[in-house]
């Protein structure tokens, strides 16, 4: 009977959107995440490295943050910086997330 | 019963203002002082009511003197300025000395001199004449047509500066004038740009030649023509003083910090207001977005919406508006929930 998956179509494949968070240290490797193992640890890097250069940028621009949240249609990732290192959070958004860019109800 | 004459301090002091006042109501005329800690509420008092002088501090956050002082050059052009500042810097003094203020003081210098200080400021509460602004020239022309009007023959000698000059008048008409280096109509026009001096009445010269066959009438015309141009600023300009206080306005209600617009283009210079290196934060913004461009891709996050920065001196929000992304500083104070609305008003208001 295998010759009949010959005709079945194959699953769309669809990403999923990380959520929860993970600690890196100051040269972008991942110390601790809770964000679910099915994630690739790929995109979980680069997550890493974007947040963490945008830190050193801004501390190069003598405007050095403590916070960074960037806000996407359906994510938001959410850093504070830790000695050089980060911890971020990752948070799918949906149309009933109240959004907030910054702060008090932050993770 | 004489009325006292109003000063108004802007600085964003308040222990400064507090001795300002205290310090300017010693002095002989007994002025009344005012206070204000903000260019917007500083320029909404001058609009409301009559001012002499205007005290304004150079370095501010949100509005900064140079700012302030160059829309009171434009709106409130009778109003006599001192600039005054902690920082010696002759960048400072000499953009002041540009905006057209009349005195220009570090506050080192104000406080080691205080007699002096205020010997100008009385100065400036009494000065009706002389001066920029036409005021002298203003006063020169009284008397002119106080002769003209008496027909009159006299002839009046102005002295201004280095500079000296005379009008022939006869008859109520002025037949001649000179200047040095020019006569006839040319040195009545010169005579009367002139910002300040003095002049005296001399007995007439009969048998003077005449070189101005202009009654006095037309040379006044001409003359109100030519004030009034350059006095009416052209619907540009007017466009762009609106624009300008629309934004201020929105900036000021809103309580930003700052307001640094971003062009997509990198060849595109960023533009700043209340914020001096502007480059700086203008490139951190150009990374930043590229790397939320980047993330949203690869994580199928999405086109990003909006990015915040913070640290314990402010909050920073990134906000992309037709075209380019404006970055907006704000207090730490204010409220982070609130500011990704306030910050899209604000960014929509300066867009439009």
């Amino acid at each position: 009977m295998g010759f009949l998956n010959w005709f079945a179509k194959p699953e769309p494949a669809v990403q999923k959107l990380p959520s929860g968070s993970f600690t890196v240290d100051r040269h972008g490797n991942v110390m601790t995440s809770t964000v679910g193992s099915d994630y690739p640890q790929r995109l979980l890097d680069e997550i890493a490295h974007e947040v963490l250069s945008l830190f050193r940028e801004a501390r190069s621009a003598q405007m050095p943050l403590t916070g960074l949240d960037m806000n996407f249609a359906s994510l938001r990732v959410t850093a504070r910086e830790m000695q050089g290192g980060a911890i971020i959070f990752l948070t799918p958004q949906n149309t009933f997330t109240t959004l907030s860019p910054a702060g008090k109800d932050s993770p | 019963m004489e009325e006292r004459h109003k000063i108004l301090v802007l600085d964003d002091d308040g222990d400064w203002l507090d001795m300002c006042r205290d310090f300017l109501t010693q002095l002989p005329s007994k002025p009344d002082v005012r206070t204000v800690s903000s260019g917007m509420r500083a320029l909404s008092l001058l609009d409301a009511q009559p001012f002499r002088v205007l005290l304004c501090d150079l370095k501010m956050p949100r509005m900064d003197g140079l700012q302030v002082l160059s829309i009171v050059r434009r709106r409130f052009p009778e109003l006599r300025t001192v600039a005054l500042t902690g920082l010696p810097d002759s960048e400072f003094r000499s953009r002041a000395y540009a905006l057209g203020v009349d005195l220009f003081w570090l506050k080192t210098d104000m406080q080691q001199n205080p007699k002096m200080f205020l010997d100008c400021i009385e100065a400036l509460l009494g000065r009706d004449d002389g001066g920029f602004r036409d005021v002298q020239s203003k006063s020169l022309l009284d008397v002119i047509q106080m002769e003209s009007a008496l027909r009159n023959s006299s002839v009046l000698r102005i002295t201004s500066g280095q500079e000296t000059g005379q009008f022939w008048i006869q008859d109520g008409q002025i037949i001649d004038a000179r200047a040095a280096g020019a006569d006839g109509e040319a040195a009545f026009w010169r005579i009367l740009k002139w910002k300040g001096g003095t002049f005296e009445s001399l007995p007439a010269e009969t048998g003077h030649i005449q070189t101005i066959t202009k009654s006095l009438d037309a040379l006044l015309l001409e003359l109100a023509q030519a004030v009034k141009k350059a006095s009416n600023p052209t619907p540009a300009q007017e466009a762009e003083e609106t624009t300008f206080i629309t934004r201020l306005t929105a900036v000021a209600y809103e309580g930003a910090e700052f307001v640094v617009t971003v062009p997509a283009k990198k060849e595109d210079s960023a533009k700043g207001w209340g914020m001096r290196d502007v480059d700086r934060l203008a490139a951190w913004t150009r990374l930043a977005e590229k790397a939320a461009q980047r993330l949203g891709e690869k994580c199928g996050a999405g086109p990003w919406t909006h990015i915040a920065g913070h640290n314990l001196e402010r909050h920073l929000l990134l906000v992309p508006e037709k075209g380019r992304t404006f970055a907006i500083g704000w207090p730490p104070e204010a409220d982070p929930r609130r500011l990704f609305e306030q910050s899209k008003r604000l960014a929509d208001t300066w867009a439009s």
